[in-house]
């Protein structure tokens, strides 16, 4: 993503989790410890990777360049069912391993983890997991 | 008599059409839909619900519609897609009478679930800066949940008893949507005659209503709005809690420009007259807007 997108955001960074928080006009300094939290979770370090949220995903992955993976909807309730899918096409202009936005022709749903050229693994939150599961039964 | 009917017959003289206001407890509150216009657009959230088999029509507010068919049973794509806010029509009214806009600070003082914080960053297209605030941490856990699912970037979340909250600003539109009895919910079981959705407590609603208020109205900047509202008809949480900031602060009630019909808020009830500026707002009564009863009052600061 272009980080010109992101001049009107501050990244707020804390031990495990980042925040993206609209730019205030007239800041105002909020003691440590008086908000539970503040602006979108945006990534989260895990095992040494940064994932980015769903939530963030949803919202602005439609600025992504690269790691971005195309799939039919049936094919995603189908990774949300099984959890795990050879990845549909030439995974190109993803890099492998990593977290790779999903996008179907009209919504980007969330990220899946793509551990090699045969195996993505399901990362939607598990709600949605169930609903895309459903969708499949159908 | 049902002693909770019995009490809604109090407002017999109040109410227009009373009896067909009775008849219509007797149906299920309907479910709306407020489509999320910071993550997707109307017609994109319309497509994907009919693609869901979800039949809607549209109301006289536009990003909200009004479900047809059930869908509890199911939970939908566009939900978790974080397009759609399941929502009461009436819901929608105190943030349309706040007017809040992009350069703005926004408090909503009694913020969770989070239906009307979410939906003043949707008329702030995300910008300017909201203080979520709730007490209780079950309450909060939801109000997260649903900032994050709509993709809300402009937004502060705050766990504090509104009426001790101290925040280190001041704002220029405050949302108090109180904790109330929340007669508005009121439905008739056709079975047993009996009133459901009733909530029972030994709280003293009225005091805490008064002293919210008042604490919100200190965090207001001179000229700035707030919205009071509950989703009950009881004038002692209503009319009587805005008199009573009226009398001990400098605030002054203003119109309240709604699309949906209303009545004004009362002036004399049981031998009681409250001040003539509390006819400005605004009652609104189920049978009428086929919603949960509500009383909205819009208040500034001179």
């Amino acid at each position: 993503m272009d980080e010109t997108n992101f001049y009107d955001f501050d990244v707020l960074a804390f031990s495990r989790q980042a925040f993206l928080f609209r730019r205030q006009n007239h800041p105002v300094k909020w003691p440590e410890r008086s908000f539970v939290r503040c602006g979108l979770p945006f990534v989260r370090n895990v095992a040494g990777y940064l994932k980015p949220t769903t939530a963030f995903v949803q919202r602005f992955g439609h600025l992504a360049r690269k790691n971005v993976l195309r799939m039919e909807l049936n094919e995603v309730c189908e990774l949300a069912t099984k959890g795990e899918l050879m990845p549909p096409g030439p995974v190109k202009d993803i890099e492998v391993p990593g977290y790779v936005i999903i996008k179907t022709a009209s919504q980007i749903l969330g990220v899946a983890l793509i551990l090699d050229e045969k195996r993505l693994l399901n990362r939607f939150p598990k709600a949605m997991t169930q609903a895309l599961s459903r969708l499949s039964g159908q | 008599m049902d002693p909770f009917l019995k009490t809604l017959s109090e407002y017999r003289d109040y109410i227009p059409d009373y009896e067909r206001f009775l008849d219509h407890l007797r149906k299920p509150l309907p479910v709306y839909f407020r489509i999320n216009t910071i993550k997707t657009t109307i017609e994109e959230a319309k497509a994907l619900l009919s693609n869901e088999d979800v039949v809607f029509q549209e109301t006289v507010i536009p990003e909200l519609l009004k479900v047809m068919s059930h869908v509890h049973e199911r939970p939908l794509l566009a939900y978790h897609l974080g397009y759609i806010y399941p929502q009461a029509m009436t819901s929608c009214l105190p943030v349309i009478a706040l007017e809040p806009s992009e350069e703005h600070r926004v408090l909503d003082i009694c913020a969770a679930p989070g239906g009307k914080a979410t939906h003043i960053a949707q008329k702030m297209n995300d910008r300017g800066f909201i203080v979520a605030n709730d007490r209780k941490r079950g309450r909060i856990t939801s109000l997260l949940s649903n900032v994050k699912r709509l993709g809300i970037t402009n937004t502060l979340v705050t766990q504090s008893r509104a009426e001790h909250l101290n925040l280190p600003c001041k704002f220029h539109r405050i949302l108090v949507d109180a904790p109330c009895s929340g007669q508005g919910r009121y439905r008739i079981d056709p079975q047993t005659g009996k009133v459901k959705h009733v909530v029972k407590g030994k709280t003293n609603l009225p005091a805490i209503q008064k002293s919210i208020l008042k604490r919100a109205f200190d965090m207001l900047e001179p000229e700035g709005i707030l919205v009071y509202s509950t989703c009950t008809l009881n004038v002692e949480e209503n009319e009587e809690v805005v008199q009573f900031l009226i009398s001990r602060r400098r605030a002054k009630l203003v119109r309240i420009s709604l699309p949906v019909p209303s009545s004004p808020g009362i002036t004399e009830f049981k031998g009681r007259k409250y001040d003539r500026q509390i006819g400005l707002a605004r009652r609104l009564y189920s049978h009428q807007i086929d919603s949960v009863g509500f009383f909205i009052a819009k208040i500034v600061r001179q």
